[in-house]
């Protein structure tokens, strides 16, 4: 398999019923990789992943695994290991025996079996709680048996289901590194489903950003983040503004906008559009400044309605036209007696160019 | 009348209840107990009197005795009865437990044509009256030229056995973890695999408490095995009816207890093992 | 799961067929010929004669001679005491076990079924004992009640007890009467009336009746008006889970009542076991099942109806 794809996946759709929970989804993944699935619930994105791991096979499309075509293959039958939501640990069987079980089942010997297992509860330092049962051990601790249980197979994919979702939020910012650390040590493809954007954003090489079954974008974190294409991807990453208009220019250096009608704005140019299109124009909070008079490369004046102080942020909330309000996040660099935009004031609020995006929708 | 009812108590204004209303509540918790009393006064009357010295069954207490359970020992006839109802007690748990269990991984996994109308089928047993169900089998069985004895019995007691199995273990497989099975085929375990080492481990509380029952409901079964049993087979059931209709007599006191505390006994373990074992309940 | 479908079918097919077998064979067919019989006659010797004619269920429904219409009607009639009183009982007992700390609830609930899964015939031997002229409840009568209201007399001669010492001097008709069968399948079944009870109480959210007093309803009024009313799924299928067994009932008539306490359950027997006419004890028994099927069946379709606020499964996702 020359350059081939860890996992690819050609215009795979998966109905229930009436219900289209993944509609003509195409992927490729790289070797090594840990790629992420991000979208709000019900997006299809545990869906997709089930449909890797054989435990729903396509309505239409095929999942290629290293290359191989998996058609009806049963999970048994497929070289990718999951660990599932709620760790799916076996009551019934103590923790040795849960971590071992892969292994058992493909014949491994007893001795080389022992080994094995104590080599992997030492790697995630649960070295020693061979003999508990599962229901005797913290989230924590279940979270990383299941991790243990599916690496001791030394799958060529890993899939993991929201594994974090059940853990505090201290615990799951440190599991977040060690399961990145983990991946990069191990070089096995990862793939990932989540729906906080943070824990994609913070561990994923690239990320495919799902909703209602279809995949909206895929690209490294920066590039999501940065460059949404579409509102959604713009409007479930973070925090945008936006500003719909229409084309009135467009020339090679910029784009003219004339947002709401009133305003014009430019941007940068993208492809495909025309002159008199509906396009928005949308642009994150951080990237924005509030001024007295025009200091960016593009500027539009309001007036503020709102200032918020969250200790270190300071948010305004501009009232540009009826229809248009902007939010704007500036770093609280000054002190105690900085001077600040009041309620009522007119200022001009500015960006770089190239920060805002133009999406057709 | 709330006011008045606080007169005579300092401090006491957000804890206690005004009378009225605690009259109410004594009353229902009166009501619950005597419920109770009303529910196994019955079974403890009979376990006193099988002790009573006295020839008249349930007339005065005449001191403590246990007379009638030596001379249950001793009569052939009881021994004959008690071999063939724990015969045909073990031999219809044990087939109508595997078709039963068999029947509810089906019924619980798997969708096929006519599914609703087994369903309704499967729960037909349950649902019939034992008098309806006794005279279908005995006329099946006549028509058929088949003789009545102990296997037309096992063979009814199956029919009805198979569909409560079923129930139980249905209801134990419609809380099963379907993850588990997942992830252990994700491991690898094909499906006779995952079967063996992870549902069926897991469902075997399940099961057995429903063989439990399945046996508890075959020694009790006196109306369906009356018909169906024919003058060679008699079972403890069908002895103790036999000794009531010719009269009430201490031993039948001492049988009916004895008969009553090993019901008692089973059914108990049935629950204690189907509590035994969760799966999903245990690890959120 | 992901198989191939023809391996399913093959596995489907192994699983249900000892058990398909066994009901087609062992109870479809047994019943499908009942009902054939119920339309035959009775041969000189007991046996079968396919002449066929509805006269069977002629004999049952003949107003002529009500002898069989009267047997059905009290059939219907100590079937539909035994469910009022089994709610009358049953339902506040449902309702102090849900007011109980949630430890002992199972444990109270553990204790309510037990009895019910032991032996019937020999419950019911039980109240034999204690319902029959020499049994526990008449020797208290005619002997220590008896006793104490003579040295009563005797001590205090003034008191007019002549009239209750009369009374306790013969014992207390209980056995053998449609008030004795109806003692025994009320205790047979009250279980039944308890669980839907105490499953639709428990489900029930008392927030509500605090809310119905704080707009001025009474303890009485709440009850009739908020409590009653949604916990009636569970007073409708209890009603309907003792109705239908007692219509059935022949343990129980048969040992506690007497020769004038027959319901459809002897009548059954004895034309199976003593006159012998198939025929007419198959319409008997058909009529009896048509008449549990049409009460199960409002069973599950009122279950149905009070469980359909429940969502059913999520979509995988």
């Amino acid at each position: 398999m020359d350059d081939g794809y860890a996992v690819e996946l050609r215009e795979v759709t998966k109905k229930f019923g009436e219900v289209q929970a993944v509609d003509n989804v195409s992927l490729q993944i790289h070797d090594g990789e840990f790629f992420s699935l991000l979208g709000p619930s019900g997006c299809g994105k545990t869906t997709t992943l089930r449909v890797i791991g054989g435990f729903e096979i396509p309505t239409k499309g095929d999942v290629l695994i290293e290359g191989e075509i998996q058609g009806y293959k049963p999970p048994f039958q497929r070289p990718v290991n999951t660990v599932f939501q709620n760790y799916a640990l076996f009551p019934h069987m103590n923790v040795f025996q849960n971590v071992a079980f892969g292994l058992q089942m493909r014949k491994v010997p007893k001795a080389e079996i022992r080994e094995r297992v104590n080599e992997a509860l030492d790697q995630v330092q649960l070295l020693g709680m061979g003999k508990r049962k599962p229901n005797q051990l913290s989230g924590g601790q279940q979270q990383r048996i299941a991790l243990a249980r599916a690496l001791i197979n030394q799958p060529k994919v890993l899939l993991l289901d929201e594994p974090l979702g059940a853990l505090d939020l201290k615990l799951r910012k440190a599991m977040q590194l060690e399961l990145k650390a983990l991946q990069e040590r191990v070089g096995i493809t990862f793939i990932y489903v989540t729906h906080d954007q943070e824990e994609a954003l913070t561990m994923s090489d690239r990320i495919a950003v799902m909703n209602f079954g279809k995949v909206h974008q895929i690209g490294v974190p920066e590039e999501i983040y940065e460059k949404p294409t579409n509102r959604f991807v713009a409007d479930f990453i973070g925090e945008t503004n936006f500003m719909s208009g229409r084309i009135s220019e467009i020339n090679p250096e910029y784009v003219c906008v004339m947002v709401d009608e009133t305003y014009p704005v430019s941007a940068s140019p993208i492809d495909g559009v025309h002159v008199g299109d509906t396009i928005t124009l949308a642009v994150r909070p951080e990237k924005l400044t509030v001024s007295s008079e025009k200091t960016r490369e593009v500027n539009i004046s309001g007036r503020v309605e709102e200032v918020i102080y969250i200790g270190t942020d300071i948010r305004y909330v501009v009232r540009v036209t009826d229809n248009i309000q902007l939010t704007i996040r500036e770093q609280n660099s000054g002190g105690l007696a900085e001077r600040r935009f009041q309620p009522g004031e007119s200022v001009c609020v500015g960006w770089a160019k190239e920060n805002a995006s133009l999406l057709k929708e | 009348m709330a006011d008045k009812a606080f007169e005579n108590q300092t401090g006491d204004y957000q804890h206690r209840p005004p009378r009225g209303i605690r009259i109410g509540r004594g009353m229902l918790t009166m009501h619950g107990l005597m419920s109770y009393v009303f529910l196994y006064a019955p079974i403890l009357i009979l376990l006193v009197f099988s002790f009573n010295a006295s020839r008249f069954a349930s007339g005065t207490w005449r001191g403590f005795t246990l007379r009638w359970y030596l001379e249950l020992f001793n009569n052939e006839a009881l021994g004959d009865a008690l071999k063939n109802s724990l015969y045909v007690g073990g031999v219809s748990t044990l087939l109508s437990t595997i078709f039963g269990t068999m029947v509810a991984l089906v019924m619980e996994r798997y969708k096929f044509w006519g599914k609703l109308a087994f369903d309704a089928l499967l729960y037909l047993p349950i649902i019939i009256p034992d008098i309806a169900m006794a005279v279908m089998l005995l006329l099946f069985f006549v028509l058929a030229h088949m003789p009545l004895g102990r296997y037309t019995i096992i063979i009814s007691h199956i029919a009805f056995n198979i569909s409560f199995v079923a129930v139980v273990v249905r209801a134990r497989l419609a809380q099963f973890d379907i993850t588990l099975e997942e992830a252990a085929q994700d491991l690898y375990a094909n499906n006779w695999q995952t079967f063996r080492r992870v549902t069926l481990p897991l469902l075997m509380p399940g099961i057995m408490g429903g063989a439990l029952l399945a046996f508890t409901l075959s020694l009790d079964d006196f109306v369906i095995t009356f018909f169906t049993a024919g003058v060679g087979a008699t079972t403890l059931p069908l002895r103790i009816y036999s000794m009531v209709k010719l009269g009430v007599t201490p031993e039948i006191n001492a049988l009916s207890a004895v008969m009553l505390v090993a019901s008692f006994i089973l059914v108990i373990l049935s629950f204690l093992i189907q509590k035994g074992g969760g799966t999903k309940v245990d690890l959120v | 799961m992901a198989t191939s479908h023809s391996r399913h079918k093959w596995r489907v097919l192994f699983l249900i067929f000892p058990s398909l077998f066994w009901l087609i064979v062992f109870f479809l067919i047994p019943l499908l010929l009942v009902f054939a019989i119920s339309f035959g006659q009775r041969g000189t010797y007991g046996g079968v004669e396919w002449d066929l004619t509805i006269s069977n269920y002629f004999r049952f429904f003949d107003p002529r001679d009500p002898l069989y219409l009267r047997i059905f009607g009290r059939t219907l009639y100590i079937a539909f005491i035994t469910t009022i009183v089994s709610l009358l009982i049953g339902y506040p007992m449902a309702f102090w076990i849900a007011s109980r700390p949630p430890e002992s609830r199972s444990s109270l609930l553990l204790l309510l079924m037990v009895p019910f899964w032991t032996n019937f015939l020999v419950r019911t031997y039980a109240w034999i004992l204690i319902l029959r002229d020499q049994g526990l409840i008449n020797t208290i009568w005619t002997g220590t009640l008896h006793g104490w209201l003579i040295s009563l007399s005797q001590v205090l001669p003034g008191l007019p007890l002549e009239g209750l010492i009369h009374l306790t001097t013969n014992p207390l008709p209980l056995f053998g009467t449609d008030l004795a069968i109806i003692i025994g399948l009320v205790y047979g079944w009250l279980p039944d009336m308890v669980l839907p009870c105490y499953a639709a109480i428990e489900r029930f959210d008392f927030s509500l009746v605090e809310a119905a007093q704080d707009l001025y309803a009474n303890r009485v009024q709440a009850f009739l008006r908020v409590i009653l009313p949604l916990t009636l799924p569970g007073i409708v299928a209890g009603s309907i889970l003792v109705f239908i067994p007692s219509l059935g009932a022949y343990i129980t008539p048969d040992l506690l009542g007497g020769a004038k306490s027959v319901m459809i359950g002897n009548v059954i027997y004895s034309q199976f076991m003593s006159a012998r006419d198939y025929p007419f004890g198959s319409a008997v028994s058909f009529v009896l099942m048509a008449l549990m099927l049409v009460g199960t069946l409002l069973y599950f379709r009122l279950a149905v109806d009070s469980g359909k606020g429940e969502s059913d499964g999520g979509q995988g996702i």
